[in-house]
């Protein structure tokens, strides 16, 4: 199940990628905004996922990083 | 052309907008332009400016129901966070940050669980002296090829019983005109346990524990106002990887919480952004799922609402949901021993939580002191049980955790 959803995801991120027509520099305007960032505050959305990696059992999804555990 | 035209129009409507001199439109443009280097799916281009951010957090958590506790404080935890956080240009290629972290924890935490005479399952609670301080320090640096980075950084963090020291490196490929970007790492971290005594555990030995992690992901411009993300992770984490501070009950006794020094987890992700001119608003919509060898399965759905009012405001209403099933040697406790290993954390135990944000947050352009400026505040409301898992959950764990977050940010751009 784990490999099927994988492959599943990857050939449509493939399909995804060539099914789009290229963007050009010019058209990125709305691209550029602040708030389509993957993160738009990234100090916040840190500490968020130091919260929740915290009090629940998952890990992984985003850019994990950092360390230390501060988890009683 | 009749693209064209409408880009015409939304220009004059946005510079009706931002009425003021034009060196405070050269500012909103240097706002902009910057914060497009997050977006991977834009091929992320260097620093132009040095940028320092700081933030505050206020976490606090519930007290534990009286209807719940058997015995130590109902007080649970609180913890007061800052973040200061820099980043710039070094040389014409290389960018380097630095990132400091301080937290302050105080309050009562659950150490066993224990069933009344109904069989109802009890909290008791470790008494409120915890104390502890933890800081944390992260240098990282990007160096920048015409359509590639490479992301390093290493970091070491700190507190009165754990210490972790962790390397990153990765990199990030732009392809198709810089529409589609493969990126992906690795990490590892070592930590070294030093938990402090306490009265059932008078001397407890130093442990140690390692991850690896590794991570890959694909951004894809998908037109004018949408991206999209997908990610996938990998970490391994070995050797102490139980609860020092915990106590599990099995049939009246109370040993140490017990786990398997070895757990993989997967995760599978996907991030879509996108934009609606007419509204000036922006939808961003996050999922992920998680699986891992102590057979916990979990998904998270995140919905964000980013509006901007008259480019002077941005209001972001969120909703996020978790639902996760337990560990497979969990317990809320054991009537007889359940094997090797045994615990009873709620971070192991089936539930959901539902959490509602609401962040506001205003930019200000080269004033004062000739700098662009972020302003924003959030409020976070998280509330867990087993009521909202997505399965059914038979015994609900009552050390089940809600709490409330309040956060402060500002950042200047030099």
């Amino acid at each position: 199940m784990r490999s099927d959803s994988l492959t599943v995801l990857l050939l449509g991120s493939v399909l995804l990628a060539t099914a789009c027509a290229a963007v050009k520099p010019w058209e990125r305007d709305q691209l550029a905004r602040p708030e389509m960032a993957w993160d738009p505050d990234p100090l916040e959305a840190a500490q968020r996922s130091h919260i929740h990696f915290s009090r629940e059992a998952s890990i992984g999804g985003g850019d994990a990083g950092g360390g230390g555990c501060g988890c009683n | 052309m009749r693209d064209l035209r409408r880009q015409n129009r939304a220009a004059r409507r946005r510079a009706r907008h931002r009425k003021g001199s034009l060196r405070q439109r050269k500012g909103v443009l240097a706002v902009l332009s910057a914060s497009a280097l997050l977006l991977p799916g834009l091929a992320r281009a260097q620093e132009e400016r040095w940028s320092v951010d700081y933030g505050y957090s206020l976490y606090s958590e519930d007290n534990i129901d009286s209807s719940k506790l058997l015995a130590g404080s109902a007080q649970r935890y609180e913890i007061d966070t800052h973040q200061l956080s820099m980043r710039g240009p070094l040389t014409g290629r290389l960018d380097f940050g630095l990132d400091i972290v301080q937290e302050a924890m105080t309050g009562a935490t659950p150490w066993f669980i224990e069933p009344d005479a109904q069989g109802k399952p009890m909290v008791v609670m470790t008494g409120a002296s915890i104390e502890d301080t933890r800081t944390d320090f992260l240098g990282h640096g990007t160096y920048y090829l015409d359509t590639a980075r490479l992301n390093f950084a290493s970091g070491y963090s700190t507190e009165d019983d754990y210490q972790a020291t962790n390397f990153s490196f990765g990199t990030e490929h732009d392809f198709n005109e810089k529409n589609t970007t493969l990126s992906w790492g690795a990490g590892l971290s070592l930590d070294t346990l030093d938990p402090t005594p306490t009265a059932t555990n008078a001397d407890p030995s130093q442990e140690d524990k390692r991850t690896i992690s590794l991570f890959t992901g694909l951004s894809q411009v998908i037109d004018r106002s949408s991206t999209f993300q997908a990610t996938f992770s990998y970490q391994n984490g070995s050797g102490f990887l139980s609860d020092p501070y915990k106590l599990v009950t099995i049939g009246g006794t109370h040993p140490a919480d017990s786990r398997p020094d070895s757990r993989n987890q997967f995760a599978i992700g996907g991030r879509y952004r996108r934009h609606f001119e007419r509204v000036m608003g922006t939808l961003h919509a996050d999922y992920r799922f998680f699986i891992d060898d102590w057979s916990i399965q979990s998904h998270t759905v995140e919905l964000a609402w980013y509006q901007s009012v008259f480019e002077l405001f941005t209001i972001v209403p969120s909703v996020r949901y978790y639902t996760q099933s337990q560990a497979d040697f969990y317990g809320p406790y054991f009537v007889t021993s359940p094997g090797e290993y045994a615990s009873s954390d709620y971070r192991l135990s089936p539930f959901g939580a539902l959490s509602e944000k609401l962040r506001i947050e205003t930019r200000v352009s080269d004033w004062p002191f000739h700098m662009a400026w972020k302003l924003g505040a959030s409020y976070e409301r998280y509330q867990s049980s087993g009521s909202l898992a997505i399965q059914n959950v038979d015994v609900e764990n009552p050390g089940l955790v809600s709490f409330n977050v309040f956060m402060l940010n500002l950042s200047a751009r030099f």
